[in-house]
């Protein structure tokens, strides 16, 4: 099967002359649709800036990018943050919930944001899958973090996007709050066929997906199916 | 600390910039007020001594006591020019007369640029000779005139040319012997003068045997102090006022600066609202200042800095931007009283220009206020920041403040009721600077109140345009509900100016309004009204004689105003002349005692009393009146009725008369209407034809006008004063324009984080530009909704004495929807800045943010 989202020969380079540094040095990687990838490496590795190229947040140097069949190096900033809105879903750390908005008004920003109308069906089985039913016209404020992370899962997942790509999503989370939003994951790419690009430094988060893909120093090192399922 | 105040300032420019902006307006203002009236003062000094050069010794009329500076001393008889000839140690003495008259160009337009003066002077021989021949000759014949040189080259007259003049007896067209200067200047002021001989001048003026002033120059060795005391004892028991050139000179500038002091007062007025608003604009931004902070104050206090310290690390940084604000104000308050010259000349007041006049007065009072206005906004928020607790710098996140908004609700509701109570209570006496106390204070406390309103407010105005505009809608008003204090300041400082220009909005109809009823119901009938071109001179007694002649005319009647002091009172009373035999077709009026027939039964002595103005409280029939009038005559008028006249009847107000007494007692012998009813059955358009060929010969001045026509003119006058009091309070609303800016700047900056997030999810740009200016849009109106609403409250107080007086409240919905979408406009603009900013955030920069 065709790659749903793909890098060839990625190059990022930070700052110039002597001080210049390269994120990322020559990476070729490539995500068939329906997998869950995690993309580890130690700070500085590159993995994030791996992550921003391939949602088309950062400007790779050199090399391409293609999302869905869309090569991003083509694209006005109109174009990409259309693009964004309908093609990817994003997970931060730090939650980033808007504190205006209630749970479900939260959740359904990507659609608003693009004058959609939400399949009710589909939303009401988010709520339910990420457990906010008795929440949804809570505030942010008024959530813990991993109801809030959990809002932001279903918020990635809302318009259906052909990738979602969460970055250190269990970083700001205790373990339960970290094993839930992690399950949610797993069921998305199980459940509805999602593919999702996960960048974590943490070994036991990572071991969720079906395939590592380890960078250092701007190069992929490790690229492997992960062998053992959960326990 | 004190260089850490500087790189705080460094570090937030913008901030800084705009904040001092709000004080920079204000000042100028100040500044400019000062510099422009003290210019104007002083250009008028130097022209009033020039006009003294030579003279040792002025006599002029006594201005009878009671009269302000605005009366123009009484002339005086000729015949006493021969009593000061004789007197020891004057070398040479001249009458002269200095009227006011209508100079024509060759248009037969009135000549003088945006409305300045037209005045006929009696030539003046050496050493009087303020104005000087440079061309031509002095007038010698009573067919001759001199002329200004400013006005000559205006208008292309040269010497031998023809040029019309109209005095009390008409129009009379004369030879231009010369063109002279005024001294140095190519005319007196701005005015235009035509110089005619003495006895021609006289005839003009209607001064049959009398003139305006006696120059006297003295022998060598004679001082002018000792001369003046000889020509006063010569002159004892005459009613003159005797005084040294330079005396004469001081005088005519104060009385000048007691008239300008008005349009000082008024200008004031309006630095302080700008003064006022730039205090909200200062206030909100120390306010975000000290909030976006509290870490870093925190952790200073943690270091073991003093609450002290921290108060003063923000006073400092007040005391600094104050004071550069007031230096950067006061300069440009010189450029601004530049602008505002060519601003009373644009409306028609013409000044004589001379070199900006900067007096230490104006630049201590511009300092001082821009200085001071900075540090006391910045107080609270200084206060505030000394309560931040060392420990909220180890803390997560930022902490919210909610303190004490009950006991502001009290005090805010405390101070509504003490400003009502002063506005009130300076109605009642009529005390203004009570009302602006009183306003000042309700506006501070709505101000208080107002963070209370915001969240209804906010749903009023922004949930339309959620309808339109979707989420980029929504956000933009839960952004602006986020801190409502912070919006409510924002938005209070343009409610200020807007309510003010809603006031004056309301105000102005409402006099429109009056004007039109007041004609209407004093004069019902009456095919036409002759007034002079300009609106509010008086026209010739002469004219409305003419114009009775005319066949087709039935009854022409004129009214014409004065004032007279009246025993046992002090200020004048005003003083109404109205054609009697006319009076019971042309005029009516609400009698409170007596009846139409009463105008045929006044005889020699009988008046007419408003029962409602101040002189007709409690007076009867039959009542006598001592009054003392402009010429300093002494009258005993008898109360032969009463009238039911409101404030805006053109009869009401004061003491009528007939005509006959005012050219006779007050040497008043101008009309300032004149009402002109055609006989039954004549051909209208042919008897106002055969009037307006009879004006254009003999009183050109003058110009006849529709009942329709007169009231719009008459409305017409009130623009300019509308359009200079509304360009002055758009300077207030720009200062509050820049609050907008400042709000949005930092509000869209503390939110750095969500709008990369909402730029990563998808969000466009043009998405968060839209939303940044519709936060902007909501926030101005809120402000504009509270300032008409607190406008129109104001304006239903303040009309409530004038109520029973005729004055019809009316509501020009036009002009206040206009106003409100003005506001909008502003908001738009005031976000251009900040919404560019978050639209080109960077997104990646931006989701790093901490």
């Amino acid at each position: 099967m065709t790659d749903i989202v793909s890098a060839t020969d990625l190059h990022r380079r930070y700052g110039e002359g002597e001080a210049a540094v390269d994120a990322l040095a020559g990476v070729t990687v490539g995500f068939p649709p329906g997998a869950f990838t995690a993309i580890m490496g130690a700070s500085g590795s590159g993995k994030s800036t791996l992550m921003h190229c391939l949602a088309g947040l950062d400007t790779p140097t050199s090399g391409t990018v293609v999302i869905d069949g869309v090569e991003l190096g083509t694209l006005s900033d109109a174009k990409l943050t259309e693009l964004r809105r309908d093609k990817v879903g994003f997970i931060f750390q730090a939650f980033n919930l808007l504190p205006v908005l209630t749970a479900e008004e939260n959740l359904l920003l990507p659609l608003t944001i693009a004058g959609r109308k939400p399949d009710r069906e589909w939303v009401e089985q988010l709520i339910e899958t990420v457990g906010l039913a008795d929440r949804r016209t809570h505030r942010p404020a008024e959530l813990s973090g991993g109801q809030q992370q959990r809002v932001a899962v279903a918020r990635a997942l809302v318009h259906k996007p052909a990738v979602v790509f969460a970055d250190e999503p269990t970083g700001n989370l205790d373990s339960k709050s970290s094993a839930d939003v992690l399950r949610l994951l797993r069921g998305a790419v199980d459940d509805f066929g999602q593919t999702v690009v996960m960048v974590t430094h943490d070994p036991d988060a990572a071991a969720i997906g079906d395939r590592i893909v380890e960078l250092a120093d701007g190069r992929i090192v490790r690229d492997e199916a992960v062998v053992a399922a959960q326990p | 600390m004190t260089r850490y105040v500087f790189r705080g300032l460094g570090a937030r420019k913008l901030r800084t910039a705009l904040t001092a902006l709000a004080v920079v307006l204000g000042v100028a203002m100040i500044a400019g007020t000062y510099v422009l009236t003290d210019t104007i003062d002083e250009a008028f000094s130097e022209v009033f001594q020039t006009a003294s050069e030579g003279v040792d010794v002025s006599v002029t009329g006594a201005r009878p006591a009671g009269f302000g500076s605005g009366q123009a001393p009484p002339p005086i008889e000729e015949s006493l020019l021969q009593r000061v000839q004789d007197v020891d140690g004057v070398r040479v003495a001249e009458a002269g007369v200095f009227q006011q008259v209508t100079i024509l160009d060759k248009e037969d337009e009135r000549v003088g640029v945006g409305g300045a003066p037209n005045f006929m002077a009696s030539v003046s021989e050496p050493p009087f000779d303020a104005f000087r021949f440079v061309r031509g000759a002095p007038p010698r014949t009573a067919d001759q005139v001199g002329l200004d040189l400013k006005t000559a080259e205006d208008k292309g007259f040269r010497v031998g040319d023809r040029i019309r003049v109209v005095g009390l007896p008409g129009a009379k067209t004369y030879t231009i012997s010369g063109i002279a200067r005024f001294g140095q200047e190519s005319s007196l002021a701005g005015a235009a003068v035509a110089i005619a001989t003495l006895p021609e001048a006289q005839r003009m003026a209607g001064y049959e045997g009398k003139v305006d002033s006696i120059s006297v120059a003295g022998d060598d060795g004679v001082s002018p102090t000792e001369l003046k005391e000889r020509v006063a004892a010569a002159l004892r028991g005459e009613p003159v006022t005797v005084r040294t050139g330079e005396e004469e000179a001081n005088r005519q500038a104060s009385d000048l600066q007691d008239q300008l002091a008005f349009l000082q007062t008024a200008l004031l007025v309006f630095a302080g609202i700008a003064v006022f608003v730039g205090a909200f604009v200062i206030y909100n931004t120390f306010s975000i200042t000290v909030a976006q902070r509290t870490r870093e104050l925190a952790l200073l206090r943690t270091l073991g800095a003093s609450r002290r310290q921290v108060l003063w690390s923000i006073v400092a940084e007040a005391l600094v931007v104050g004071l550069a604000s007031a230096i950067i104000g006061l300069l440009a308050g010189l450029l601004l009283a530049q602008a505002l010259q060519e601003l009373f000349k644009a409306v028609g007041a013409d000044l004589p220009t001379t070199d900006s006049v900067v007096r230490a007065r104006t630049i201590i009072v511009a300092l001082v206020v821009g200085t001071v206005v900075t540090v006391v906004a910045s107080l609270a928020p200084a206060l505030r920041s000394t309560r931040i607790a060392p420990v909220v710098a180890l803390r997560e996140g930022l902490v919210e403040q909610r303190r004490g908004r009950g006991r502001r609700t009290a005090f805010a509701a405390v101070l509504l009721v003490l400003g009502l109570a002063a506005l009130i209570a300076g109605l009642v006496d009529g005390e203004l600077s009570l009302m602006g106390l009183g306003a000042v204070v309700i506006f501070l406390a709505v101000a208080m109140l107002s963070p209370l309103l915001v969240r209804p407010l906010a749903a009023v105005v922004g949930r339309p345009l959620e309808r339109v505009t979707g989420i980029t809608g929504r956000l933009a008003r839960e952004n602006t509900l986020r801190n409502p204090g912070r919006t409510a300041v924002t938005a209070a400082a343009l409610m200020v100016g807007v309510a003010v220009v809603a006031f004056v909005a309301i105000f102005a109809a409402g006099l429109r309004g009056s004007i039109e009823r007041s004609v209407d119901s004093t004069f019902p009938a009456g095919n036409l009204i002759v007034v002079d071109q300009d609106g509010f001179s008086p026209v010739s007694e002469q004219a409305a004689r003419a114009i009775g002649e005319v066949p087709g005319v039935d009854t022409v009647a004129g009214v014409r105003f004065a004032s007279a002091q009246v025993q046992g009172r002090t200020g004048t009373t005003p003083v109404i002349g109205i054609d009697t035999g006319a009076a019971t077709r042309l005029y009516r009026a609400e009698w409170a005692e007596g009846s139409a027939a009463t105008w045929g039964q006044l005889g020699d002595d009988g008046v007419v009393v408003d029962k409602n103005s101040s002189i007709g409280k409690g007076r009867q029939v039959g009542d006598r009146l001592v009054l003392t009038t402009p010429t300093g005559e002494r009258v005993t008028y008898v109360v032969r009725g009463l009238l039911d006249a409101g404030d805006f009847s053109l009869l009401g107000g004061g003491i009528v008369v007939p005509n006959d007494r005012l050219s006779r007692d007050f040497n008043v012998r101008g009309d300032a209407f004149v009402f002109v009813e055609f006989a039954r059955g004549a051909d209208r358009r042919a008897t106002r034809a055969e009037i307006d060929r009879l004006l254009a010969e003999r009183f050109p001045n003058a110009q006849s006008q529709t009942r329709e026509e007169f009231k719009d003119e008459q409305n017409a006058q009130l623009d300019p004063l509308l359009v200079l009091i509304y360009v002055l309070l758009a300077l207030s609303v720009l200062v509050s324009v820049f609050g907008i800016i400042n709000t949005l700047a930092l509000s869209t900056y503390e939110r750095t984080r969500e709008l990369g997030m909402l730029r990563a999810i998808g969000t466009s740009r043009r998405q968060v530009r839209s939303m940044v200016r519709q936060e902007a849009v909501i926030t101005s109106l809120i402000g504009a909704v509270l300032g008409v609403v607190l406008g129109v409250l104001l304006a239903l107080l303040v009309s409530r004495p004038l109520a029973d007086e005729g004055f019809t409240l009316t509501f020009p919905v036009g002009t206040l929807l206009i106003l409100l979408v003005l506001a909008a406009v502003f908001g738009v603009l005031a976000a251009i800045g900040p919404a560019r900013r978050a639209a080109r955030l960077d997104v990646l920069r931006a989701l790093a943010y901490e």
